[in-house]
């Protein structure tokens, strides 16, 4: 396996975050934003693979890494999907898998491989807000959040965004009382993203820092998290994005998780 | 002495000027009051560099631990006890409440409503979800979350009682003088939340930050107070009331001036200089009750008040000048104490002592010289009549002889009165907690009783253990890389040795704990530069490191964690810990939940990695941030949570004890140490520095009143009979103390200076007068007559105005001022007994050596 560190990799179209003119009719419909931001976010190509490494760093500045390899498969484009994650860093998480069926609609199939403790296990949760991996990411910001789980409101277009708002149908469910997204017009690819919790206090921000074009699809490639409670922030760099590989349905299921082939995993 | 002659001389010839400039330097002072900065943190009982205070502050940020105020709720009179759906109901809706609250950290609350359960989801299925997102609708949900509960035990005894009666609520907040207002908003939402339930609010920062508001209120009852009553006894026995307004004027304009002048200077009022205007008001009516008893007594033989209130002064500006002297310096010995407040309040004091001495000699003879004659003539009057004021009289004339006839019994009643002290001194308790400031019927001692008595423990202690790589040794990676390295060149293959010599020499600044992670960044900085043959060759290297880093996070080894799980289990058999809870926990929790919940899976996994996986797995849960309460990010520190149902010093005193016990037997983990940290353990540590630094000061002071006395009276036999009263008062004291098994703790650690100061008093006037009246009488007898007309009526109404004035203190919902209202009393009483029983006793003894030697 080899790893090609960010900064020299983003090679391709840098896309700049600071505003440029639209080229096309600003969209007005607010679910077609969505829905097209959502097909940006996480349905690019049929399927694709990337190197991630989150680094974690606490209040108090401490760090710790996350390394893995994630591939996607979509089953269909807006609908369901299926996930794979190998670990590689730090050494003592080496060779553990993740594996995911996103339902659109219903509960998500997780499973878990520990190969120190050679266990498969399914993880079930009551929701999708549980932390990936002690990050400060939440599982649905991975796997992507339901566009039927909010309700929707344009509440400006801005020279280079969308921002949009969206209320949780079930408010019970989540812990925030709203988010707003800001959109890029030309990628619909979220670049800022805000929690408000009930309060009207932001509380958590995310923000895509670096966005790059791999075979045609623009992609977020530097991405921050900062929990603004505790003051601690996640930042996922991917690298060696690659779409439309092929990857066949038999690499998401349970004989991954002891096994992971090889060769798709193998970031470049 | 001349000097402070002619001082009284002239403001008696000047009394405008004294006036004037009285009032002006009060002025002044008192102007600096409203800056008036409150700190009420007994933390800062230890100087802020304190090895103990700073391990304790580290381990605060390292492990983010922040001062808890707990809530606990109660219901006694339901079946499933709080496990019903209305009382969850209302602890959900008091928690979302309480997350409001500004000042609270919301992403640490514990309650049954923010934490997350793990348990079993069906077969192979493990389950992360909120232990109680909404409140249950049926007495079967809510019985479902007790069971859920009692399956974690970071959780059971915590938040939940055993009984299921009660379940706390954790709220940590981000400055612990902020408890009493978060504490009293967490009041106002309980008293809109209705049902059955009873509510409590404890914890260290509450009953800390509570007292610091009580105490002020106190400053502004009991002081006021106490001089009320001080001014309506000396009504009782003087009867003049523009006579005795001139010592409520010293006192009052002491107490401004020193406070003024304290926080002017810029210190702050802490728990122990909240006091000093408590300590300064007896102090200061002291000398001028000497005054303007002998005044009384005097003005109407003489008929002028200029020149009775010179000869006044002539008798007793000496011992006043050594009773100012002596009582200065008890509390000036305060200034060697190893804690901040306590030298600032014996230092302060020390200097109001001064102050008191300067405004009785120079106002006071101004203030009495200004009276008009009319004025005083009720004090002629009054002297003629019968009353109280000769009872008193005739009660101490006729107390004199017997003195003489009853000396050796005195002595012997004496003797057995310090043969029982010295027993009782023996039996003296060290011990304080500041829960316990508080009267037993106070609210936050109740809170106390009840929470501890249904949960693991209000009263929080860290045990930090860190690990340290033991310097100087090389590591071992060195030696394997080295090998990698020879091979691959050895077989042909291209040779690194060079490239990782640099990059070896390039992390050398690190510090050890960060070497590993330095060097394996900067192969992952050659692999990328790196052609395909030398990337393989830096991937074995990588592995090497890897491996070697793994082994590095001692907290993620079995080993280290069975060494916890053992000291745990050892912390478990001291009857007053509750509980204890670490990383420990936490793995085998989720462990046994990985493992289908099965019990006999509640084990630590056998390798490092499991370990890894399993803490990989928690942080898959709402909240991941817990784990880092118990251990840090790098894994070489981590912390056990010791929860305490006491907060007494003593016991968390055994617990370190027991600690230390288990440790000489069972070292730990080679490069780990081990320290406390935490407020229950924080009282234990200055507790102890006061203890030594007060008997140090004790004894210090003890000297130095020795030298002085030897110095008035140009006499050992007289310094040594002026030691007398002090010694047996503090004795009896301090021997009362410990048969009635009164905690010695930090007021009546403080008190020593006072009883020091104060008992010595009686004693230096009683023997000044003596020596007086013998040079005069030249016969023992008769002088004894003497001492018992004006200056015996003098200690004794000083010993009834200062003992009765402040046992208004008595009523303090605080205990400290109890303290110091019981013992000033007792103070009093017992020096004014012993000076005027003993010492005239012992003198008898020894007539002929007293005034033979010496003078």
């Amino acid at each position: 396996m080899r790893y090609h560190r960010l900064p020299t990799m983003v090679a391709v179209t840098a896309l700049t975050l600071t505003a440029r003119p639209s080229i096309g009719q600003d969209l007005s419909d607010v679910d077609e934003i969505v829905q097209r931001a959502n097909l940006a976010t996480y349905y690019a190509g049929d399927d694709g693979r990337a190197g991630v490494r989150m680094t974690i760093t606490d209040a108090q500045g401490r760090e710790r890494i996350r390394q893995f390899a994630i591939l996607r498969r979509d089953v269909a484009d807006g609908g369901d999907q299926d996930y794979a994650l190998l670990f590689s860093r730090p050494a003592d998480v080496r060779n553990t898998v993740f594996l995911v069926t996103k339902h659109v609609g219903a509960d998500d199939d997780r499973w878990l491989y520990l190969p120190s403790l050679d266990l498969v296990r399914r993880i079930a949760a009551g929701d999708r807000r549980t932390s990936f991996v002690g990050s400060h990411f939440v599982y649905e910001d991975v796997s992507g959040r339901g566009v039927e789980e909010d309700t929707h409101e344009l509440v400006e277009t801005t020279d280079a965004f969308y921002v949009v708002q969206n209320t949780p149908i079930d408010a019970g469910s989540v812990e925030f009382s709203s988010w707003t997204v800001w959109i890029d017009k030309d990628t619909f690819l979220p670049i800022k993203v805000e929690y408000v919790d009930e309060g009207g206090e932001v509380y958590r921000r995310i923000e895509a820092l670096q966005v790059a074009e791999f075979g045609g699809h623009p992609t977020v490639t530097t991405m921050q998290v900062s929990d603004l409670r505790s003051g601690g922030t996640t930042v996922s760099e991917v690298r060696d994005v690659e779409y439309d590989l092929g990857i066949p349905e038999s690499v998401f299921t349970e004989r991954t998780l002891r096994s992971p082939p090889r060769q798709w995993f193998s970031v470049r | 002495m001349k000097l402070l002659q002619k001082l009284a001389d002239w403001s008696i010839r000047h009394p405008r000027t004294v006036m004037l400039a009285v009032t002006g330097l009060v002025v002044a002072l008192g102007s600096q009051i409203p800056r008036i900065a409150i700190d009420t943190d007994p933390e800062n009982m230890l100087p802020a560099d304190q090895p103990a205070r700073v391990l304790h502050n580290e381990a605060k940020e390292t492990f983010r631990l922040y001062d808890l105020i707990v809530v606990g709720i109660v219901n006694e009179g339901d079946p499933d006890g709080v496990f019903n759906p209305a009382s969850l109901a209302r602890i959900h809706e008091l928690t979302r409440a309480i997350e409001q609250i500004d000042g609270v950290r919301r992403q640490d609350l514990l309650s049954l409503s923010t934490v997350d359960n793990i348990s079993q989801g069906g077969p192979g299925v493990v389950q992360f979800e909120w232990l109680m997102r909404t409140p249950p609708q049926t007495r079967e949900e809510a019985g479902a979350i007790r069971a859920a509960a009692r399956r974690l035990p970071l959780i059971d005894g915590t938040l939940l009682s055993e009984d299921g009666k009660a379940v706390a609520v954790f709220v940590p907040i981000d400055a612990k003088s902020e408890s009493h207002r978060i504490a009293t908003t967490i009041d106002e939402i309980i008293a809109g939340l209705g049902g059955d339930e009873e509510y409590h609010i404890t914890g260290i920062p509450v009953a800390e930050d509570t007292f610091g508001v009580e105490m002020f209120k106190q400053m502004g009852i009991a002081a006021p107070a106490a001089g009320l009553i001080v001014f309506l006894l000396m009504w009782v026995f003087f009867r003049s009331v523009a006579l005795i307004v001139a010592p409520m004027i010293v006192a009052l304009v002491t107490v401004t001036a020193t406070m003024g002048l304290l926080i002017g200077l810029g210190f702050t009022v802490h728990i122990m200089s909240s006091m000093i205007p408590i300590f300064l008001m007896p102090i200061a009516v002291v000398d001028s009750v000497h005054i303007l008893s002998e005044f009384a007594d005097q003005y109407p033989h003489i008929g002028d008040r200029q020149k009775t209130i010179r000869a006044v002064m002539d008798d007793l500006l000496t011992p006043m000048y050594y009773t100012s002297l002596t009582s200065a310096a008890g509390f000036a010995s305060l200034a060697f104490a190893p804690i901040p407040p306590v030298r600032v309040f014996g230092v302060f004091v020390a200097i109001g002592i001064g102050l008191a001495f300067l405004f009785t000699i120079t106002f006071i003879p101004a203030y009495v010289a200004r009276l008009s004659d009319e004025r005083l003539a009720t004090l002629k009057r009054e002297q003629r009549g019968p009353h109280e004021e000769t009872l008193l009289a005739r009660a101490l004339t006729a107390l004199g002889p017997r003195t003489l006839s009853a000396s050796k019994a005195v002595l012997i009643v004496t003797a057995v009165v310090i043969a029982v002290s010295a027993y009782g001194i023996s039996r003296i308790e060290i011990n304080d907690n500041p829960v316990r400031w508080f009267r037993p019927g106070h609210p936050i001692r109740i809170a106390d009783r009840v929470l501890n008595d249904h949960f693991s423990g209000t009263y929080s202690a860290f045990l930090v253990l860190e690990y340290e790589t033991p310097p100087g040794e090389p590591e071992a990676f060195d030696t394997v890389i080295a090998n990698v390295l020879d091979e691959a060149a050895g077989r042909g293959a291209v040779d690194l040795t060079d490239q990782w010599s640099a990059l070896r020499q390039s992390v050398a600044s690190t510090p050890a704990g960060a070497t590993l992670d330095a060097l394996i960044d900067a192969v992952w900085g050659k692999l990328d530069e790196a052609d395909d043959e030398e990337a393989a060759i830096w991937e074995a290297v990588l592995l090497v490191l890897e491996d070697a880093q793994t082994e590095a996070k001692l907290f993620l080894t079995p080993e280290a964690l069975a060494f916890i799980e053992r000291l745990q289990a050892q912390l478990g058999t001291v009857d007053v810990v509750g509980k204890s809870s670490s990383v420990a926990d936490i793995v085998k929790t989720v462990h046994r939940e990985l493992r289908e919940g099965d019990p006999r899976y509640y084990s630590i996994p056998a390798t490092a990695s499991g370990v890894a996986q399993t803490l990989l797995s928690y942080e898959s849960s709402h909240r991941p941030q817990d784990l880092w309460h118990f251990l840090t990010p790098d894994y070489r520190a981590a912390t056990i949570w010791v929860q305490l149902r006491s907060g007494d010093n003593q016991d968390m005193r055994r617990v370190t004890d027991h600690v230390e016990r288990h440790l000489a037997a069972n070292p730990a983990p080679e490069g780990v140490s081990l320290n406390w940290a935490g407020l229950t353990y924080l009282n234990v540590v200055w507790q102890h520095d006061m203890v030594n630094g007060m008997l140090r000061a004790l004894l210090g002071s003890f000297v130095i009143v020795f030298v002085m006395m030897l110095v008035l009276f140009r006499s050992a036999w007289f310094a040594l009979l002026a030691m007398l009263p002090l010694s047996v008062t503090i004795g009896f004291i301090y021997g009362l103390i410990g048969l009635v098994g009164k905690d010695y703790d930090m007021p009546i650690a403080v008190l020593s200076a006072l009883t020091l100061g104060l008992s010595v008093d009686f004693a230096i006037h009683f023997l000044q007068r003596a020596r007086a009246i013998h040079k005069e009488e030249g016969e023992w007898r008769r002088t004894v007559q003497g001492l018992f007309a004006e200056p015996a009526r003098a200690i004794t109404r000083n010993a009834i105005v200062i003992a009765v004035g402040f046992l208004p203190l008595l009523a303090s919902p605080l205990v400290p001022y109890n303290t110091v209202g019981f013992f000033l009393a007792a103070i009093m009483a017992v020096s004014c007994m012993v000076t005027l029983l003993l010492l005239p006793s012992v003198m008898t003894l020894i007539t002929k050596r007293l005034f033979t030697w010496g003078i």
